[in-house]
């Protein structure tokens, strides 16, 4: 199956080709599936080495001559040590670029915490004209980057190592909308990247236990799609959430944002909440802060036991 | 010899009814940002955003006051523009706003940016294949920034020969870091490295008249000796004055001074 980054070559490849605005930069990462974009595009490839405040710095310098920058690199490297950059740049200076990140969380996972990141999505939903999207499979990608590329804001682009394994059709991928995987009437599972395969697990064993799960999926984060989380908790009145993020500020402070004013609801987060010490498969990193569909379903039925704690 | 009186005592008129700015700083570089507009630069004040203008950064924002006089001397901006600076009401204030103020090509102010930003102009303008030129200004006590020599290092390797670095060389780096050789730092870094006296025209005149730009060729540096507070003997240096608002007598004596 081809990777999100793999994804993001070939598509690098078709846009450049179409539209010569088009100019990537990477901080040595991604060089060899990027070969066949250099080919094509050889004034608009740019390996410029491990420098990522600079890089993000320069990408100003061509968004303001009327370029289309599109920077790539490691999670951590480009939005939490290049933040001021991306902050004062593209913020303050009102220009656009495109961020599109690997080894968001702990993709890294035999890398050790150097290589974690938790806070990207918290930190680039702070830009009044940023976007923030996470997408779980190749066809959402190419999807909703060619439909954000161009837009003068501020994009982000967080690709999972591992995607979900779901394929949506085109048609079901709409930019700033959730999609409702699963339709349910006991509790609200709300899932990001790669976690939706977790979710879906978990729903098929807690149907067994009588428990009928709403599974929401949300691809991107800003703008968040409130309107549907609504309306799924003001029917379910329980909610998890479930994400690779910081337990901090993620998804889970948008949902609550969104469910302001719904009385009596019943909710748990599953996230990280600090450095995730040690080594290991993605999976086995994942599992240790309950992102797995034991830890989902846990966190489910506990939301739906009776008598459980209520926070809205 | 002091060159440009007249900017000096509008920076310190500004400054003073603003009450912001930094005069020793502006003062350093602004014979230079005047040589550089009344010589070298191309542009269209009418039109601050002309496609084929050569780009002129400010790195070292908190110098902005010494643009500010400039910009207004040759037509980007008015001088009830420089009344109004740092008030609610202007454009102007003690670090320069590319989204308000005309012919300002970068909102610098955190140092470390505008340099590294003029390496994406100089790189975007070669992939449009076009001639325009950039010129940078940095101040020495940012060359101890980090971007700037990762800056360095890629302006030379990427052969941005249509950019052009200028360093404020006035001795402030130095108060901190004394191993202070910018010039050999430079050209160990891979440019074409001259030493200048920033307040000379005829040195100036000398040096501009020499530099060949092309879209691929070695990068430009520029390290211009300066005094901090060039102008004002009472200024000079690095004492008090780095962030000092003159009050009214202070602001009197400075203009007697620029007036002899």
């Amino acid at each position: 199956m081809k990777s999100l980054r793999e994804e993001f070559a070939d598509t690098m490849l078709e846009l450049g080709q179409e539209d010569d605005r088009l100019v990537v930069l990477v901080g040595d990462i991604s060089h060899g599936i990027l070969r066949p974009y250099a080919k094509a595009c050889p004034d608009r490839y740019y390996n410029i080495g491990i420098c990522e405040p600079t890089i993000v710095n320069m990408a100003a310098g061509l968004n303001k001559v009327g370029l289309i920058p599109v920077v790539h690199t490691i999670a951590p490297f480009i939005t939490e040590r290049a933040y001021e950059q991306i902050k004062l740049d593209f913020g303050y200076q009102q220009l656009s670029l495109n961020l599109v990140s690997v080894g968001g969380a702990f993709d890294y996972a035999q890398l050790g915490c150097s290589h974690h990141c938790y806070t990207d999505v918290s930190l680039m939903c702070h830009f009044h004209r940023g976007v923030v999207i996470y997408p779980g499979s190749t066809t959402e990608f190419s999807k909703l980057f060619r439909e954000t590329y161009a837009n003068g804001l501020i994009n982000y682009f967080r690709l999972p190592g591992t995607g979900h394994g779901i394929e949506f059709q085109p048609e079901d991928i709409q930019f700033g909308r959730a999609i409702r995987v699963r339709e349910g009437k006991d509790v609200t599972i709300a899932v990001v990247g790669a976690q939706l395969a977790n979710a879906l697990e978990s729903a098929n064993r807690l149907r067994l236990v009588g428990v009928d799960c709403e599974v929401l999926y949300f691809h991107t984060l800003k703008p968040f799609d409130e309107a549907t989380l609504r309306s799924s908790v003001r029917k379910t009145r329980r909610l998890v959430v479930v994400e690779e993020l910081s337990s901090h500020d993620g998804v889970y402070s948008m949902c609550l944002k969104a469910c302001v004013g719904l009385g009596g609801l019943r909710t748990a987060q599953i996230a990280i909440t600090d450095f995730l010490h040690g080594y290991g498969t993605y999976e086995e990193l994942a599992a240790r802060v309950g992102l797995s569909p034991e830890g989902i379903e846990s966190a489910v039925l506990e939301v739906t036991a009776s008598g459980a704690a209520t926070t809205a | 010899m002091v060159l440009n009186k007249d900017l000096r005592v509008r920076i310190a008129r500004m400054v003073s009814r603003a009450g912001e700015g930094h005069i020793p700083s502006s003062l350093s570089i602004v014979d230079l940002i005047e040589y550089l507009y009344g010589h070298v630069l191309r542009y269209d004040s009418a039109n601050p955003n002309w496609p084929e203008r050569d780009y002129f950064i400010l790195s070292k924002g908190h110098g902005c006051a010494a643009l500010y006089v400039v910009l207004q001397k040759y037509g980007f901006i008015s001088e009830q523009d420089l009344n109004d600076c740092g008030t609610a009401a202007g454009i102007l204030g003690g670090h320069p706003d590319m989204t308000s103020v005309p012919g300002v090509e970068a909102s610098t102010g955190s140092l470390g940016h505008g340099f590294p930003t003029s390496l994406g102009i100089a790189l975007g303008l070669r992939v449009q294949r076009k001639e325009n030129r950039v010129f940078a200004l940095l101040g020495d006590g940012e060359c101890h920034e980090g971007t700037i020599w990762e800056s360095a290092n890629v302006g030379a390797n990427l052969r941005l020969g249509n950019l052009c670095a200028i360093v404020d060389w006035n001795g402030s780096a130095a108060q901190l870091m004394p191993v202070d050789d910018l010039p050999a730092k430079w050209k160990a870094f891979g440019w074409e490295t001259y030493v200048v006296d920033g307040h000379s025209e005829d040195e100036m005149q000398r040096l501009f008249a020499r530099l060949k730009f092309s879209a691929v060729g070695i990068p430009k540096a520029i390290v211009a000796r300066t005094v901090k507070g060039k102008g004002v003997t009472f200024i000079e240096g690095h004492g008090k004055w780095h962030h000092r608002i003159p009050d009214q007598d202070e602001l009197a004596a400075i203009i007697g001074e620029l007036s002899e």
